[in-house]
């Protein structure tokens, strides 16, 4: 029993994690009906700049993300403006910015390793070997401080979503687009705000991943397909739905990993994806598919 | 000089043909329209133009002589012009409050926002009871309540409601129309489309119908509900079973 709680209390520290990596995805999604591919690369161009930031100017990733949220914030809205309001009334929208983010996430991936090369790189702040303990459970010092950055990042997300004219403004566009128009947001400009808040969320999540886990260009594309898997799980565009599924599924595949082996776990990712497609294709907290 | 000018308007849906073709409407402050006639007239459609949720093709339409029609849904909003449509107008995973919190979302004075909201809750009490919960989970007509509640956040100027009654109790659907003849009397314009074609023209000062997307008749209410040929041709089904058009 005690060895299950240890293992739990690794799953809920990484899921609190995914749950930030997963959150911009969602948002994407749940606002603009952006299938965003390039997400797990804008986090891996993210950890690259803290990685560098804490080796050649020692500053230290957790506070990487203090200027990575503002500058991915900005280059959100800028990727925004550029592509995605050009095909804004496509009747193929969705399929359109499946390909378009597919292309970015290519093109991005290209330009990193062109730069960076295919090295595995990770950051070793000095918190990253340390760990204490809560009675008799370890509690590894680097993943609890990206949990609890994490959490505050996501509260932050929820209390802005919950008290801000803007936050209002997102919400009622995920939930109703038109009737949104209707009561006067201009949903062009929420829209931009709100994948630029979701590349502000791969940007800090860069920052996290730099030291947490090992990282190269191409690694993007084994987080994409575990972000999707978790987003799907929770339910497209829900956020609490994100954050429940991130936490699950961290705990089961921690469980996995522990009960089977090492390489089980990202299996835990995709049997829960497909055990969702079948009995609730919705996800736990989707609105029902459309016929 | 009129509010609300429509002139020549075509307009559609993707490819597909016109449905409002080379419409023209004139609007005036202060009376109250109801738009009636057969499925496919156009009804639905001119509402949608004047939001601006839908571009016209041809023609313009012009608030106070200024055109707006290539406004974008919010701006035209901050006109004046609220648009309730028929389904899915409520936010259903917001609250009572926090729908028609964001109904005067382009309202920056916290203070006028709660008066506002004090006159919807004595306008709506069930609204007022049920100001916590989900806007999804109240009944068809309190979500017809609650979406013509969160228009008047806005204070409009011409308030647009289409089929306002569709789908509700008799009971419930007086409960509307009497809030309508309140907002009438309050002197704010109103554009009706409704299914209740009899009863939609009992409230309204004028009376326009609508057919194959041009105007066909238009005139007092009453004399359109006393015309013959109108009641044979538009409303016959409502006089006889006293519902649809």
């Amino acid at each position: 029993m005690t060895d299950i709680i240890q293992v739990s209390i690794f799953g809920l520290l990484l899921g609190g994690v995914y749950a930030l990596f997963a959150s911009g995805l969602t948002l994407a999604f749940g606002v603009m009906r952006i299938v965003n591919l390039s997400h797990a690369v804008f986090i891996v161009a993210a950890a690259y700049v803290a990685y560098f930031a804490f080796e050649e100017l020692g500053i230290d990733p957790l506070l990487s993300v203090l200027y990575l949220m503002p500058l991915f914030f900005l280059l959100g809205v800028g990727v925004y403006m550029t592509f995605f309001i050009r095909i804004e009334g496509s009747p193929r929208y969705v399929e359109m910015t499946v390909l378009l983010t597919f292309g970015l996430a290519i093109m991005t991936e290209g330009l990193l390793g062109w730069r960076f090369t295919g090295i595995f790189r990770q950051a070793k702040p000095s918190y990253l070997t340390d760990a204490f303990f809560i009675g008799d459970f370890l509690v590894p010092t680097g993943q609890f401080y990206a949990a609890v950055l994490s959490l505050v990042l996501l509260s932050g997300l929820w209390g802005f979503l919950r008290f801000t004219r803007t936050g209002y403004g997102i919400r009622a566009t995920m939930q109703n687009r038109s009737a949104a128009q209707l009561v006067g947001v201009n949903v062009r400009r929420v829209s931009a705000i709100s994948y630029g808040i979701s590349a502000a969320f791969a940007g800090a999540s860069g920052a996290l991943m730099s030291y947490l886990f090992p990282f190269f260009p191409f690694r993007h594309w084994q987080w994409i397909a575990l972000l999707l898997a978790l987003v799907v799980l929770g339910g497209m565009g829900s956020l609490k739905g994100a954050v429940v599924g991130a936490l699950v599924l961290g705990v089961a595949s921690s469980l996995v990993v522990d009960q089977i082996g090492p390489g089980w776990g990202p299996m835990a990712f995709y049997a829960a994806l497909f055990g969702i497609l079948l009995v609730r294709p919705q996800g736990l907290f989707g609105k029902e598919l459309a016929a | 000089m009129a509010l609300l000018e429509v002139r020549n308007v075509n307009a559609g849906y993707g490819k597909g043909p016109d449905i409002l073709k080379g419409l023209s409407l004139s609007v005036e402050a202060g009376k109250s329209y109801c738009i009636i006639g057969p499925n496919g007239a156009g009804k639905s459609t001119l509402l949608k133009v004047i939001s601006g949720l839908l571009q016209p093709r041809a023609g313009e339409v012009a608030l106070r002589d200024t055109p707006f029609h290539r406004a974008r849904p919010d701006q035209v909003l901050a006109a004046g012009i609220c648009f309730v449509p028929q389904d899915q107008a409520v936010f259903p995973e917001m609250s009572v409050r926090e729908n028609l919190t964001i109904g005067a979302y382009l309202e920056k004075d916290r203070s006028v926002i709660k008066e506002r909201m004090e006159r919807v809750f004595e306008q709506f009490p069930i609204l007022a009871e049920r100001a916590s919960q989900d806007g999804g989970k109240l009944s068809g007509g309190q979500q017809q309540m609650l979406a013509l509640g969160r228009a008047l956040m806005i204070d409009p100027e011409i308030l647009m409601l289409d089929e306002p009654s569709l789908g509700l109790a008799p009971q419930i659907a007086e409960q509307i129309f009497a809030t309508i003849r309140d907002l009438e009397s309050l002197g704010i314009t109103i554009i009706m489309v409704e299914q209740n074609a009899v009863r939609g023209l009992e409230l309204a000062d004028w009376g326009v119908v609508l057919d194959l997307g041009i105007v066909r008749f238009e005139g007092p209410a009453e004399t359109i509900l006393d015309d013959p040929r109108i009641r044979e041709l538009y409303l016959g089904k409502t006089v006889d079973s006293g519902s649809g058009s």
